[in-house]
């Protein structure tokens, strides 16, 4: 790419045809450019259930600083983009979630955060715990971790910013 | 130690219950009245609306299950490599109607406060010969009784006579059994799922079989 390229965070690919004249621009695909716009403004649909919520905010707040990829927190599923399942999810609470889950927009994704969301963890064996989110709804990433750090889950919204990207 | 703060309730609780059928126990740091469940009603009102005890706080109510009481899952001197668990036992979740159990199986605990004399005081009642057990509400008493009595109801399935909306608090919408029961099994017997097609999220038969989650080590001491 040329130097006043107008680029737009896309790495450059053999067969995309760049044309620059000195103007300044750039053409890429529609599906690429809405790659990159919808990695670049992950909303995450908050379901902190349990001590992974506390995690998540972390990653959240001054020090992990999750406003830097674009991502905000919303309070409402009809504005976001992705759900992060933070925590053990019980029985009574599952129609809640996906009830939550169908309210968002697409396209939408999944981060499963932690042991309990992702297979029941430590709860597996209850009589009140679901064994593992992926039951209720489709997951995208699953974090691993008993709860995961603040960058576990950083680094999960890096890689579905990467599965994102790759698609189409 | 004896805690002279309990010294003068101690004497009251003699003066006050002498007709009542109760058995106390008093270590000095905490004083418990064992009674019968007919009594409950007559001595909570009492502890409550004596000027001298003013018990006026119910601090809480719950439930305990005696079942397998004193017997010891690990009781062996045999080593393990699949350790032990009673949950493994697999027993029926719903409760059998006909099944008559131990007198003494089930008890209720209360947890009281005077706050303007700074006691405290342990009332215990035990019921079971019936089935289901059932205990008098205190709920007309202590109004703080009302979800405390639902939390033991739920847990436990004592039924609370004169309490005014006896339904499950905790566990979910249909629950069956009663978790806390000590012959309940640990993965219960329904799990959720959603179902793609019908797009709704439904119940099955649990899918995992319960496995003992309790690891045995035996270690030999020295020179023994």
């Amino acid at each position: 790419m040329e130097k006043r390229c107008f680029g737009v965070g896309l790495e450059k690919q053999e067969n995309d045809l760049i044309i620059d004249q000195g103007a300044g621009f750039v053409i890429t695909s529609i599906d690429k450019l809405a790659n990159w716009a919808r990695t670049g403004s992950l909303w995450p649909m908050t379901f902190g259930l349990a001590c992974c919520a506390i995690e998540m905010m972390h990653s959240g707040a001054a020090r992990y600083d999750m406003d830097r990829f674009g991502v905000i927190f919303r309070p409402s599923p009809r504005q976001a983009d992705v759900m992060i399942v933070a925590g053990t999810l019980v029985n009574k609470m599952a129609p809640a979630l996906r009830k939550v889950y169908d309210q968002m927009a697409e396209p939408k994704w999944v981060i499963s955060m932690g042991s309990c969301a992702n297979g029941g963890g430590y709860y597996h064996d209850s009589y009140a715990v679901v064994r593992g989110c992926d039951q209720i709804i489709p997951v995208d990433i699953y974090v691993p971790g008993c709860p995961p750090t603040a960058e576990a889950l950083l680094n999960g919204i890096i890689e579905l910013q990467r599965k994102i990207k790759n698609k189409n | 130690m004896v805690n002279k703060k309990y010294e003068q309730l101690n004497d009251l609780i003699d003066q006050y219950l002498n007709s009542f059928e109760i058995v106390k126990t008093n270590d000095g740091t905490s004083i418990t009245l064992e009674l019968k469940k007919d009594d409950l009603i007559e001595i909570c009102s009492l502890l409550k609306n004596t000027e001298a005890l003013n018990f006026s706080m119910l601090i809480d109510v719950c439930g305990i299950d005696y079942l397998h009481y004193g017997v010891g899952d690990w009781e062996t001197t045999k080593a393990t490599a699949s350790g032990y668990s009673r949950a493994v036992q697999q027993n029926t979740i719903i409760p059998d109607p006909d099944e008559k159990y131990q007198e003494k199986r089930f008890a209720v605990i209360y947890h009281l406060l005077s706050i303007d004399k700074n006691w405290r005081i342990r009332l215990k009642t035990f019921t079971g010969s019936e089935n289901p057990p059932i205990v008098q509400s205190v709920t007309g008493i202590w109004n703080s009784a009302d979800w405390f009595e639902r939390e033991a109801f739920d847990l436990f399935g004592i039924y609370f006579d004169g309490h005014p909306d006896l339904r499950r608090i905790l566990t979910d919408y249909g629950f069956i059994g009663h978790p806390f029961r000590k012959d309940f099994p640990l993965a219960g017997n329904l799990e959720v799922f959603h179902d793609d097609l019908e797009q709704k999220v439904k119940y099955r038969p649990v899918s995992i079989t319960t496995r003992p989650t309790v690891p045995k080590v035996i270690r030999k001491k020295k020179n023994s």
